[in-house]
């Protein structure tokens, strides 16, 4: 590695004084060491490879193959959080939900899969291990991260308490435990207070492991510890379903403060409770490197954004899509980041040709499964007025029913396609 | 990253604000707005259930590639005044009544359909092929259809999703009331309820 000496730093120190922004005064840092692609070609970097950002990287290749655009996600497999619930179930495995990024490599998005370090806004760059990568226009999809902080013992035990709330090798992990609890023990989930991923995905995951436990642990119970008043969505019909399930005792108002693994034992503020298997959903917000580019609002949570480019309010020529996005009537859900993803393509691919951004809004479908059978939905759709996403209407499924859990298999045979191939 | 290098990237991002006021950000990203000009952008909310170009490849949702303008646009409509009953269809319809309907079924129509990649049980396909005798007045011997009469083509879409509208049109919970579709709905009370997937089997397997 090479070091900057002090010469060296001031005059990077001049270099950006003078106004040189290409700035390779500061070249001389090793983690900074120089374009790791040029180009001549107009470029857009997307980060995170999740259900907004492979979206967007193959619609901007759609939408004009002349662009550049390089793709960073340091996971080699794309795996859906949706239907990852059917998993701790038994009802699938982890592999039908995995797909590799072949089918955007295929459609020409350069796909590196390294993590991004940093963002640095004013010079357009992308920071990286081994240099650093230039861009016209960035796209942020970055997921979120957890508030570990929040929970009392938390952060010392989070290898070990499972969220599985991104669908990987922790879905497997609770699956396995799950599946490995004495008939008769207690399982345990937390519902984070709003705004978190994917607001029916607790209420699903409580059907599914009640289904489960329901069909093969009998004596076994699942204990809610909601930190919300009420169920987050699809309310009537989660309590509907939920009169099959003797099995949940549903605890709203429960915030979970603390955690110890070694006595087996969540604290709220009001109540400890003993469990056998614990999935604790921690607290969310943007993740970390939207937090750390200066994405997020003052609360260091979420990212506001323009409703018609998604264009950052924070920082210019940054696009922030998916979970990370607040102050949009939609709900955090893969739906509506596949959506988002395509609509700052479009407004991308404008912009670098100078051309009107289209005036498009998302929609949201969302399917949530409650038995081995039987799912429930709810779809909004939205328009554009004045500027701002506004819902045009909600609709609910009027009950459960197996042709909605049909559509569901439909939904994912189609969405999967078009986010990854 | 070194102490001091970290520095030069403070140094650099103090900068941020000075350069912003000669960018094109500072008129704003509104000022640049204007109404969409390209087809990619019609159809975006579309694809997560209707695929790619509107070949779905999934069994319940349908195949919209290829099919008539006008047949789309009466869809559309019906389904935003209520007609059709739908959880999904019924928002997203008033959604593409705001986009444009009339775009976004010129834009269906134009692309080539690919037929359904669900299989389907052969057996299945030569019952449904004797069942489907009533049905080749009005959708053809191919079951292509006759969009001038606002027939649509029943060859080659998703076996789930023809199953599910067949139920539909013999429980009179789609269209009720219109008469165009009377006849259809008299033929469809005479076909038994186990014949329904055997017809549903056989206008899918059709090319």
């Amino acid at each position: 590695m090479s070091k900057l000496t002090r010469r060296g730093f001031l005059e990077a120190g001049s270099a950006v004084l003078a106004g040189a922004v290409a700035a390779t005064g500061v070249g001389g840092c090793a983690s900074m060491m120089g374009e790791t692609q040029p180009t001549g070609r107009r470029r857009v970097v997307v980060i995170g490879g999740g259900w907004g950002g492979a979206t967007a990287a193959k619609y901007v290749r759609m939408g004009d193959p002349s662009i550049e655009v390089v793709l960073l996600e340091p996971n080699r497999q794309f795996i859906s959080c949706p239907f990852s619930n059917l998993v701790l179930a038994g009802l699938r495995n982890i592999e039908s939900l995995s797909f590799n990024y072949e089918g955007l490599s295929r459609r020409g998005v350069q796909v590196r899969h390294e993590m991004a370090l940093a963002v640095e806004p004013d010079t357009k760059r992308v920071r990286l291990a081994g240099g650093y990568l230039s861009y016209d226009r960035l796209i942020v999809s970055p997921g979120v991260d957890f508030q570990w902080e929040q929970v009392e013992g938390l952060p010392a035990a989070k290898e070990t308490v499972l969220h599985a709330w991104k669908a990987g090798p922790q879905t497997v992990q609770l699956a396995r435990q799950i599946q490995a609890m004495p008939d008769g023990g207690v399982f345990v989930i937390s519902v984070p207070p709003v705004a978190y991923r994917c607001p029916p995905g607790p209420y699903e995951r409580i059907s599914m492991v009640a289904w489960y436990l329901k069909a093969n642990k009998p004596k076994s119970k699942v204990i809610v510890l909601d930190a919300n008043q009420n169920i987050v969505s699809k309310t009537a019909l989660f309590r509907e379903a939920w009169k099959a399930y003797p099995n949940i005792d549903y605890r709203a108002t429960n915030k979970v403060v603390a955690v110890d693994p070694g006595a087996r034992e969540v604290r709220t503020e009001f109540d400890r409770v003993k469990y056998d298997v614990l999935n604790l959903i921690p607290p969310q917000r943007a993740g970390q490197i939207a937090v750390d580019a200066g994405l997020t609002g003052a609360d260091n949570r979420w990212c506001e954004v323009n409703h018609v480019t998604y264009e950052s309010v924070k920082q210019p020529n940054i696009h922030v899509i998916g979970d990370a996005t607040t102050g949009l009537p939609v709900p955090k859900s893969g739906n509506v980041a596949n959506n988002m993803g395509k609509i700052s393509a479009i407004a991308v691919v404008a912009l670098l040709g100078d051309k009107p951004v289209p005036l498009l809004a998302p929609g949201n479908t969302c399917y949530s499964w409650v038995s081995n059978t039987e799912a429930i939905a709810v779809v909004n759709a939205y328009k554009i007025e004045g500027g701002k996403v506004v819902q045009i209407e909600q609709r609910l499924t009027p009950a459960q029913h197996a042709s909605v859990a049909a559509r569901a298999q439909g939904w994912t045979q189609s969405i999967w396609h078009d986010v990854i191939g | 990253m070194s102490t001091i290098c970290r520095l030069a990237v403070v140094a650099l991002a103090g900068f941020a604000p000075a350069l912003l006021a000669g960018s094109a950000w500072a008129q704003g990203p509104a000022s640049r707005m204007g109404p969409f000009d390209t087809p990619l952008a019609k159809v975006i909310t579309c694809a997560a259930c209707h695929g790619v170009n509107g070949n779905s490849r999934s069994d319940a949702m349908p195949i919209i590639a290829g099919m008539d303008a006008a047949y789309i646009k009466k869809q559309v409509e019906t389904y935003a005044a209520g007609g059709r009953p739908s959880p999904e269809m019924g928002p997203y319809s008033k959604q593409v009544l705001d986009i444009g309907v009339d775009q976004v079924a010129a834009f269906f129509a134009g692309q080539k359909m690919e037929p359904t990649p669900v299989k389907v049980d052969a057996a299945a396909v030569e019952r449904g092929r004797a069942a489907a005798a009533v049905c080749v007045a009005c959708h053809g011997p191919a079951g292509k259809g006759d969009p001038a009469r606002g027939i649509p083509s029943l060859a080659g879409q998703a076996p789930g999703f023809l199953r599910d509208q067949i139920r539909l049109f013999k429980q009179d919970a789609r269209n009720p009331g219109d008469a165009a579709l009377i006849a259809l709905k008299a033929i469809m009370k005479t076909v038994p309820d186990e014949r329904i997937p055997d017809l549903a089997a056989y206008y899918s397997s059709l090319r």
